[in-house]
């Protein structure tokens, strides 16, 4: 396990060279870590026959007979009543750059307060974080960290955004929501990094009280989804529209998997219905894939692959097309599409440069889209 | 091809007053139940033709269901007794399930040391989960140290029930509380999840022999607990084929629904379909033709 995530949690070592920020964190030793779950009903499901129950949360619809727990891990039938068994609990806690999300269009080189719980609703084989999504609760340490904590510890700590993020938000929706709003009351934003694989109803709750949601788009087939994530395109793809339709920011991420997701006709078809769909200024951003979880079988991903990939989708008329986890290469710059300027020079997590006047380039006043102050 | 033997022992006084099963008459069940299986007259020389002399054995119980569907602690106990029968330590044999909550709401006194029966969860401290992940076929999990270091032999003693994904549960799906995940493998009625959990090295290399309690079996509704579909049926199946006895407990199931009116598995589709898988795989038969029913009441 978990211990990273815990030293995470912690605030300690693993967290200062993983983000690079200094130990400020460590007044969070004081919270008491609890072997306790919370027992809070969960939203979003309908009471059947017999006490079994419908979670009408995400697209899986898991049908559950009493003391019986859904794919998530956390959340459970109990005398017919479900409940969140995370709604507060963070197994996860750190101070991360928003550029580590990736958000690149979304207040550059601001401080996230970024807290998970355990539990995801998918399976991705390629799982970078499987040690806190792919375990139950009651399997890994946590503290009791209550959403108006969380808000306080935002202000606190100077980060002017909160992230729900590292296992699948979706999972702890109560929990997000409810920090969400006590976040913004003091003006705190909030951003999700999300597979994005959730029902209508409850999204529409979330782009309620978020500002940014990043959703993680694990391939452009549903052949993928089924054998290697668990889940279903279609309802992600729909919940990317409605998201893009909403008022939050959004950006993609696509973790390119060497011969599985990288094909050019692949590429070419998500570029083409993004534009279509959403827009050609959509950031969206190819990172490489590290060898984990399920899938050790596979090298990283070739940086010539990224480049092949990144061109593709610009061809198709993407505008800001990014390559992640590559540090220093040129393709994490944010370049004007009118002139080619660079107008957010970026090294890793670093904010090198910024050269943007009021969201417009510096340059020649093309408007760059995004949330920048 | 040899047939696989399943044995059936029923007893129609299995149910004492308050529903309380008698020890003793658990006992005679499960002693004639070995005899039986084993071609011995006598139990002692029975166990020896299946557990080594000093070995450690767990038994995989099934606690989820809370008092009501849960194998019962005397009906585990009878078993650990008689596994003394074949000259093996109380304290060599392992009485296991998830978690210390679910056994003790089910009834069981918990023990992790002195000369008595061991009896504990997963989530006790020291014990756990490994934290090397076992890749087989569609599996990635983390297995319980009880199976994988604690005990040499398993016994899969589960409760037959009804389940709306898989279908039925029953001995091979037992083997869902051995890892840390068992949530993620109920899609697609849990097929071929069920059969793969059991190929896996820390399960099909230490499971010499399935005991399915069915004194009351959940034939609609399961795996929770419905009194109104729940049968007294009185009998404990055994066989050293894991697929074959799953596969006779998923008919007397069907029997039973049928006698009560309810559609087949098959008809709500729903029926097991990872035995099919588990015989591909080799693990055991699933077919009248090739499983032989040897039935007694005692």
């Amino acid at each position: 396990m978990k211990r990273r995530h815990f030293f995470r949690m912690l605030g300690g070592t693993g967290a200062v060279a993983c983000s690079g920020i200094s130990s400020y964190l460590s007044d969070l030793y004081a919270f008491q870590e609890t072997a306790n779950l919370s027992h809070v009903e969960a939203r979003f499901y309908k009471k059947l026959e017999d006490r079994e129950i419908e979670c009408e949360l995400c697209p899986r619809a898991c049908r559950l007979g009493d003391k019986e727990r859904g794919y998530c891990g956390v959340r459970e039938n109990s005398g017919g009543t479900y409940y969140t068994l995370v709604y507060g609990k963070a197994c996860s806690l750190n101070i991360d750059p928003i550029e580590k999300k990736p958000f690149f269009h979304f207040l550059p080189g601001q401080s996230t307060l970024s807290i998970a719980t355990a539990g995801c609703n998918v399976n991705c084989k390629f799982c970078q974080n499987w040690e806190i999504s792919q375990v139950r609760p009651e399997q890994i340490r946590h503290i009791d960290l209550p959403p108006a904590s969380v808000a306080v510890n935002a202000e606190k700590y100077n980060c002017p955004i909160i992230a729900y993020t590292y296992s699948e938000p979706i999972v702890f929706f109560e929990y997000m929501v409810d920090t969400a709003k006590e976040a913004l009351k003091k003006n705190i934003r909030n951003v999700v990094i999300t597979g994005g694989y959730i029902n209508q109803e409850p999204l529409q709750e979330l782009v309620g009280v978020v500002d940014g949601i990043k959703v993680d788009l694990k391939a452009f087939s549903q052949e993928f989804y089924t054998k290697y994530v668990r889940g279903e395109l279609k309802p992600i793809l729909e919940a990317i529209k409605t998201i893009a339709k909403s008022d939050v920011w959004l950006e993609i991420v696509y973790l390119v998997i060497p011969t599985l997701n990288d094909s050019n006709d692949e590429i070419r078809q998500l570029s083409r219905w993004l534009k279509t769909e959403i827009g050609q200024d959509i950031p969206i951003h190819f990172s490489r894939f590290h060898p984990m979880y399920l899938m050790k079988n596979l090298p990283p991903t070739p940086l010539s692959t990224l480049v092949r990939i990144r061109d593709t989708a610009k061809e198709e008329g993407l505008h800001y097309v990014y390559i992640g986890n590559v540090p220093g290469h040129a393709a994490e710059n944010t370049f004007c599409p009118k002139c080619q300027n660079i107008v957010i020079q970026r090294r890793g997590y670093e904010i090198k440069k910024i050269e943007l006047v009021k969201g417009q380039c510096n340059f020649c006043r093309n408007p760059i889209p995004g949330i920048w102050s | 091809m040899a047939k696989s033997r399943v044995v059936i022992i029923r007893s129609s006084r299995t149910q004492g007053p308050r529903g309380l099963v008698p020890p003793s008459r658990i006992k005679t069940m499960l002693t004639r139940g070995f005899a039986l299986l084993t071609d011995q007259s006598q139990t002692e020389a029975g166990l020896r033709t299946i557990f080594h002399e000093g070995e450690k054995i767990g038994v995989k119980i099934n606690t989820l269901g809370g008092k009501k569907i849960s194998t019962k602690p005397e009906t585990s106990l009878a078993l650990a007794e008689t596994l003394v029968l074949g000259g093996h330590q109380k304290k060599n044999i392992i009485l296991w399930d998830r978690t210390n909550r679910e056994l003790k709401e089910a009834g069981y006194r918990l023990n992790t040391n002195g000369n008595d029966f061991r009896i504990f969860g997963t989530d006790t401290n020291g014990i756990q989960y490994g934290t090397q992940l076992v890749s087989h076929l569609n599996i990635g999990s983390l297995f319980s140290t009880i199976q994988t270091r604690y005990i040499q032999s398993s016994i899969s003693l589960a409760i037959l029930k009804d389940h709306g994904l898989a279908g039925v549960t029953g001995g091979m799906k037992n083997y869902y509380g051995a890892v840390h995940n068992p949530n993620k493998y109920h899609d697609f009625n849990c097929n071929p999840f069920v059969a793969e959990i059991f190929d896996s090295a820390p399960i099909k290399q230490k499971h010499k022999l399935t005991i399915l309690d069915a004194l009351t079996v959940q034939y609609h509704r399961g795996p929770s607990y419905h009194a109104q579909w729940a049968d007294n049926y009185g009998a404990f199946i055994f066989s050293f084929d894991p697929v074959a006895a799953d596969y006779i407990g998923w008919k007397i199931i069907e029997k039973l629904r049928a006698e009560k009116g309810l559609p087949s598995l098959e008809e709500e589709q729903r029926e097991p379909v990872y035995l099919k898988t588990a015989a591909r795989m080799g693990l055991g038969k699933n077919s009248d033709e090739n499983i032989t029913i040897r039935e007694e009441e005692v």
